[in-house]
């Protein structure tokens, strides 16, 4: 009978190797799926802002367990304290795990201290997507606006993260920008830091 | 002209865009979790994972058909082989093998080793009724459906359930060739 | 059904200035009829309403299938006329030429109808006619907030098509 003898049965998932991340699928895969995450979603809620709220919740719970994988298998277990580090964490390694590319720009904003954002001319998740003129704001970028905060809750730097399209000159489609802004205790902690 | 020969799944899979498996693993992980925050009963979830899959399926079709170069859908063994070969590969970059034919050809069992949706995965007590793949078998009725073939699908071995592989019977019911679709007299 | 013979008796129509396209329309039809996309860019004679005019398109289509397959000298095994086929059964006809157009036609086995009307000079379009299929599948198909079955209003998908046809026409 086809399959006994060939794998290797673990009788706890946890005593399975952990895989090394190399394993793809196609991005069409993911756009079919993230595609139906949004259509389930929209059958569910009345209004844009709870549509892009329970986008944000479903990659909230990918931002934590991200943040787990990658602090096992990449950093060996490692913490970040610092602010930078881990907004470094994020723009690189987090973004180069899940999108293959580190993020295009990290940003401190100009008129808030305790503002930053992460922009990609194109987020992977809106590039299959055009939002029809009644649909006004709604970015489905709120999913990884969602992941950014699951990963950042996680790591002990809660904010509230939110997704937007900034209009670029000269370009037809406008960019990403994942707004992070971190709560009070965070930069007090980071004040104390030095 | 004679017709173009389909393109192999791992020539086609090189040719596509790819994104890290993990991050397709975790968002369905998410998907599975609203749904079962959101619904609470089993039965209800599997048949919410089924009807995505469908949904999906009706859509996936035309990359399929666009990228793989297939022309025909009249043999449901050649069909069966071409899912399982390249239809798996394309998207999910592991293959499938087919098995279990019946003496009519019109069921077969689809087998998969690997499978990328259940990576970290482990059902709960309270999730034993859950086909936590259940998308999959939508995927493949409503693709099939679209080249007019009305199939049944369902789970004959599940991993997350204790068996040694993930196998599919997938069941032709009736093939539907396309009528002339308007009612009146025009 | 080329026209041979010279063009006196009906003379074709100027070819079009550069800046202009070359094609004249474009139909997108599903398996159900439903017309999924209509796209004009130089079409001088509407004789119909456009509900008809789409409707005519598709039957006339249909019609033109499963004549051609019928008509099939190479094939042994040939159904009665109108005899629905299978995705892929049969020959396939893709396109027809008279003196005034040229109407270029590729079906996929999902039942998705490609329709291309250029002027008659239009070489092969088989391959571009692919190509559009692969524009509908990267913005239509993969587009969540479209729902098959439906007219297509994604404005990506329109873009991308006018600019393709305008390079092969």
């Amino acid at each position: 009978m086809i399959g006994v003898g060939k794998i290797k049965q673990y009788s706890n998932v946890l005593d399975k190797p952990l895989s090394k991340g190399k394993q793809e699928v196609s991005l069409s895969a993911f756009a079919f799926l993230f595609s139906e995450l949004v259509q389930y979603n929209q059958t569910q809620v009345d209004n844009i802002s709870e549509l892009e709220r329970r986008l944000e919740d479903a990659g909230y719970a990918v931002g934590a367990r991200v943040l787990e994988l990658l602090c096992h298998r990449d950093k060996g277990n490692r913490r970040e304290t610092r602010l930078l580090g881990i907004l470094s964490f994020v723009h690189s390694t987090v973004w180069k795990v899940l999108f293959g590319k580190v993020a295009d720009s990290l940003e401190k904003g100009t008129e808030h201290e305790d503002e930053y954002m992460i922009s990609e001319k194109e987020l992977l998740v809106n590039r299959f997507i055009s939002i029809p003129k009644d649909m006004g704001t709604f970015n489905c970028g709120a999913f990884v606006a969602g992941i950014v905060r699951g990963v950042l809750d996680g790591a002990g730097f809660p904010a509230v993260v939110t997704a937007h399209f900034v209009p670029v000159e000269g370009q037809q489609r406008p960019r990403t920008t994942i707004l992070i802004k971190f709560a009070e205790e965070v930069l007090r902690r980071e004040a104390r830091l030095g | 002209m004679a017709p173009v020969a389909p393109r192999s799944g791992d020539a086609i899979f090189a040719n596509v865009e790819r994104v890290n498996a993990e991050l397709f693993t975790l968002t369905y992980g998410a998907i599975v979790r609203q749904l079962l925050t959101d619904l609470e009963e089993v039965e209800e979830v599997n048949k919410q994972l089924d009807q995505m899959g469908y949904n999906i399926g009706i859509r996936l079709i035309d990359e399929f058909l666009a990228k793989s170069n297939v022309s025909r859908c009249v043999d449901f063994k050649e069909t069966a082989e071409v899912i399982a070969k390249v239809g798996f590969k394309m998207f999910l970059g592991v293959t499938a093998s087919v098995t279990n034919w019946d003496a009519d050809g019109t069921c077969c069992s689809i087998v998969l080793e690997d499978n990328p949706l259940v990576d970290f995965v482990e059902l709960p007590d309270t999730c034993q009724g859950l086909y936590y793949c259940n998308i999959l078998s939508g995927v493949i009725r409503g693709a099939l459906e679209m080249v007019s073939m009305k199939t049944e699908v369902t789970w004959l071995r599940d991993m997350l359930r204790g068996d040694d592989a993930f196998e599919l019977q997938v069941k032709l019911l009736k093939q539907v060739p396309e009528e002339y679709p308007y009612k009146d007299d025009e | 059904m080329q026209f041979f013979g010279s063009s006196d008796i009906s003379p074709s129509p100027t070819v079009p200035t550069a800046s202009g396209n070359n094609a004249h329309m474009m139909y997108v039809f599903n398996r159900n009829g439903v017309c999924l996309l209509y796209r004009e860019w130089n079409r001088p004679l509407r004789t119909l309403d456009a509900q008809q005019d789409q409707k005519l398109m598709f039957g006339l289509l249909f019609s033109l299938k499963s004549l051609t397959a019928k008509m099939d000298p190479t094939t042994a095994e040939k159904g009665n006329l109108g005899v629905p086929q299978l995705p892929g059964q049969g020959c396939s006809f893709h396109s027809f030429r008279t003196n005034t157009y040229k109407l270029s036609f590729m079906e996929t086995p999902s039942g998705i109808k490609l329709i291309l009307v250029t002027h008659p000079r239009t070489g092969d379009l088989r391959e571009p006619l692919k190509y559009i299929y692969n524009l509908y599948v990267e913005y239509v198909a993969k587009n969540p907030l479209y729902t098959p079955g439906t007219p297509i209003r994604c404005e990506l998908f329109n873009t991308s098509l006018d600019q393709y046809v305008r390079s092969i026409a």
